[in-house]
């Protein structure tokens, strides 16, 4: 920042990078000096964590191994973190717009920033950036957190098996995502209830829909959601397999011999994905399969 | 200098703004004036790039605002004070700005302390009055130490201390070379303050002037009289050919005459006089003649919402 300030003392025409980092740190300045922002981190950070131990636990007390399904080791780790990690930091990004329409600011913004589009790239990039880095903290923060609790069970799988790290990582993505998508809605919308609901239809109606959907629509419709496309960014075969099958499956597929370049198929089985869609909507009495 | 031509804007049927022409020039306080619902903040919106003109052109320094590259450094505008976020400090607040416009973290120390917030610099933006919220408005916009500026109602809010505070430093800004575009519904403040008034009614431009001059072009000069035989005097200056009003507390408003006349046919005629006032007219009065007008002649051109927007 102080280097951006140094340039522009300059005479002259600042340079376009110059312009944009001025930007960057215009929205960067309003981020961190709202307090409300930091709360909000801190709560989602809390509950995320919180219900992660719970869930944890349920899972390592269960007696009985766990039938072939949905919940593994690893999809454990997320169940928290799907409900308590999205919800806010998707208010906080969809409020990066709504709350400047609100109170007029916006029109002080676009007088500092005259080319909208720049405005609405520059605030992108911070909450983007911000909600990124938030989420792979509380990704891999969940993930250690819930094996640490297994591993004495022998449930638990490690960040050294193949596909594990990815797939954790996509966790941090999702938040991203989540968070862009408010931030796009908040600035279409422009109005806080409306924008926050438009949000939730996004990243859990269309999950909530696939439940009552027939299978041959769940599968072309969960396509497009969030979560799915988080799984997309990771080695798909490596994770499918090995969140299919849960940590068995991960040395299965490794004794088989599955090669990491495999293509995966083309329709996926949404079921057994790491950040599962219907996860959404099922909440985290899930874990009662275990008893 | 802000130049605007042929400028327009249509809300649907409405014309919020209507062909508005004139120039604001530097040195000098422009009083932007016209009755609620005249399209002046539309004007400004205008000029700011926040509104898109249906058709004409509004210039700051010769471009459009859009194009301007870091443009706090260009122009200074208080649009609405209270568009701030409650949960910010004021210093946060500016800083902002600052950054956003490669303006030196130093300026925000200095526009605190030149618009007397240097106390509360750390408070959150929500706790302040509508006068403070002023202050930081016009800290915001001379952050940049931009050559003009654009103050919508700066006024509003402010006890007598504070407008006092602004009319100096509005007079100063100007005396320096600025160019300063104040709008304002306070005519009396327009009069000491503003040394050139642009007035405008239902969007068009009504008035473009000294404000001397169109103080005296506007409204007429009279005398007030107060006489206890006050209907005996009325009929001798009207048989003198002057035009006499009777005002609500029994004063006669008199044109048309001036005071010594007056004094002088009383004497004649043996009639008392307590009181002999003569009036300055009053920027008020030239100003409701103006929109008066232009709200007669909008009348008789047809039906035309006068809701304008904003």
């Amino acid at each position: 920042m102080t280097a951006v300030a140094s340039r522009t003392d300059e005479p002259g025409v600042p340079s376009l990078a110059a312009r944009a980092l001025a930007e960057l740190a215009f929205e960067w300045v309003k981020l961190r000096s709202v307090r409300s922002n930091y709360v909000t981190l801190l709560i989602a950070a809390i509950a995320t964590l919180g219900s992660t131990v719970l869930v944890a636990r349920a899972v390592s007390a269960a007696s009985a191994p766990p039938p072939p399904g949905p919940l593994t080791a690893l999809s454990a780790s997320f169940l928290g973190y799907a409900e308590y990690a999205v919800i806010p930091v998707s208010v906080l990004a969809v409020l990066q717009f709504t709350s400047e329409y609100a109170t007029g600011l916006i029109s002080t913004t676009f007088c500092a920033v005259p080319r909208r589009w720049a405005a609405l790239a520059s605030k992108a990039v911070v909450t983007g950036a911000c909600a990124l880095i938030a989420g792979e903290l509380l990704a891999f923060a969940c993930f250690w957190l819930t094996q640490a609790l297994l591993s004495g069970r022998h449930r638990g799988v490690s960040l050294a098996q193949p596909g594990v790290p990815g797939a954790v990582a996509a966790g941090g993505f999702v938040l991203c995502a989540c968070a862009l998508t408010a931030l796009g809605l908040g600035a279409i919308i422009r109005h806080t209830p409306g924008a926050i609901t438009a949000t939730l239809a996004a990243i859990y109606g269309v999950a909530a829909l696939c439940l009552v959907l027939p299978s041959q629509w769940k599968d072309d419709l969960g396509r497009f959601t969030i979560a799915f496309a988080a799984t997309q960014v990771v080695a798909l075969p490596a994770v499918r397999s090995g969140v299919r099958a849960g940590a068995r499956g991960v040395a299965s597929r490794r004794t088989t011999g599955c090669r990491a370049g495999d293509r995966p198929p083309r329709r996926l089985r949404l079921r057994a994905l790491p950040l599962d869609p219907m996860r959404y909507c099922a909440g985290p009495t899930c874990s009662v399969k275990y008893h | 200098m802000i130049e605007l031509n042929g400028l327009t804007k249509r809300f649907g049927q409405v014309a919020a703004v209507d062909e508005l022409s004139f120039t604001v020039r530097p040195g000098r306080v422009t009083g932007f004036l016209g009755p609620n619902g005249a399209g002046k903040t539309t004007t400004m919106r205008l000029i700011l790039g926040l509104d898109v003109p249906t058709s004409g052109t509004a210039l700051v320094g010769g471009h459009r605002y859009q194009q301007l590259i870091r443009p706090l450094r260009q122009v200074g505008s208080v649009l609405d004070a209270t568009a701030v976020h409650g949960g910010r400090t004021a210093y946060d607040h500016l800083l902002s700005l600052a950054v956003s416009n490669g303006i030196r973290h130093g300026r925000v120390r200095q526009v605190l302390e030149l618009t007397g917030l240097d106390s509360v610099a750390t408070k959150r933006v929500r706790g302040f009055s509508l006068g403070m919220k002023q202050r930081l408005g016009i800290a915001a916009a001379l952050l940049g130490e931009p050559p003009v500026l654009m103050f919508d109602e700066p006024v509003n809010g402010l006890d007598a201390d504070g407008v006092r505070w602004i009319r100096q430093l509005l007079r100063r800004l100007a005396a320096d070379g600025h160019t300063v575009l104040i709008s304002s519904h306070l005519m009396s403040e327009m009069a000491l303050t503003a040394d050139h008034l642009v007035v405008i009614g239902r969007g068009k431009l009504l008035a473009d002037a000294p404000t001397q001059s169109l103080t005296e072009a506007g409204a007429r000069a009279d005398v007030l009289v107060r006489s206890p035989q006050a209907r005996e005097l009325a009929e001798l200056l009207t048989i003198r050919g002057a035009a006499v009003k009777v005002e609500q507390d029994g004063g006669l408003a008199v044109t048309g005459l001036d005071a010594p006349a007056i004094a002088d046919l009383a004497a004649a005629h043996g009639v008392a006089v307590h009181e002999l006032v003569p009036r300055q007219p009053s920027l008020e009065q030239a100003y409701l003649d103006l929109t008066a007008a232009s709200t007669d002649y909008r009348a008789s051109t047809g039906p035309r919402s006068t809701e304008a927007t904003r």
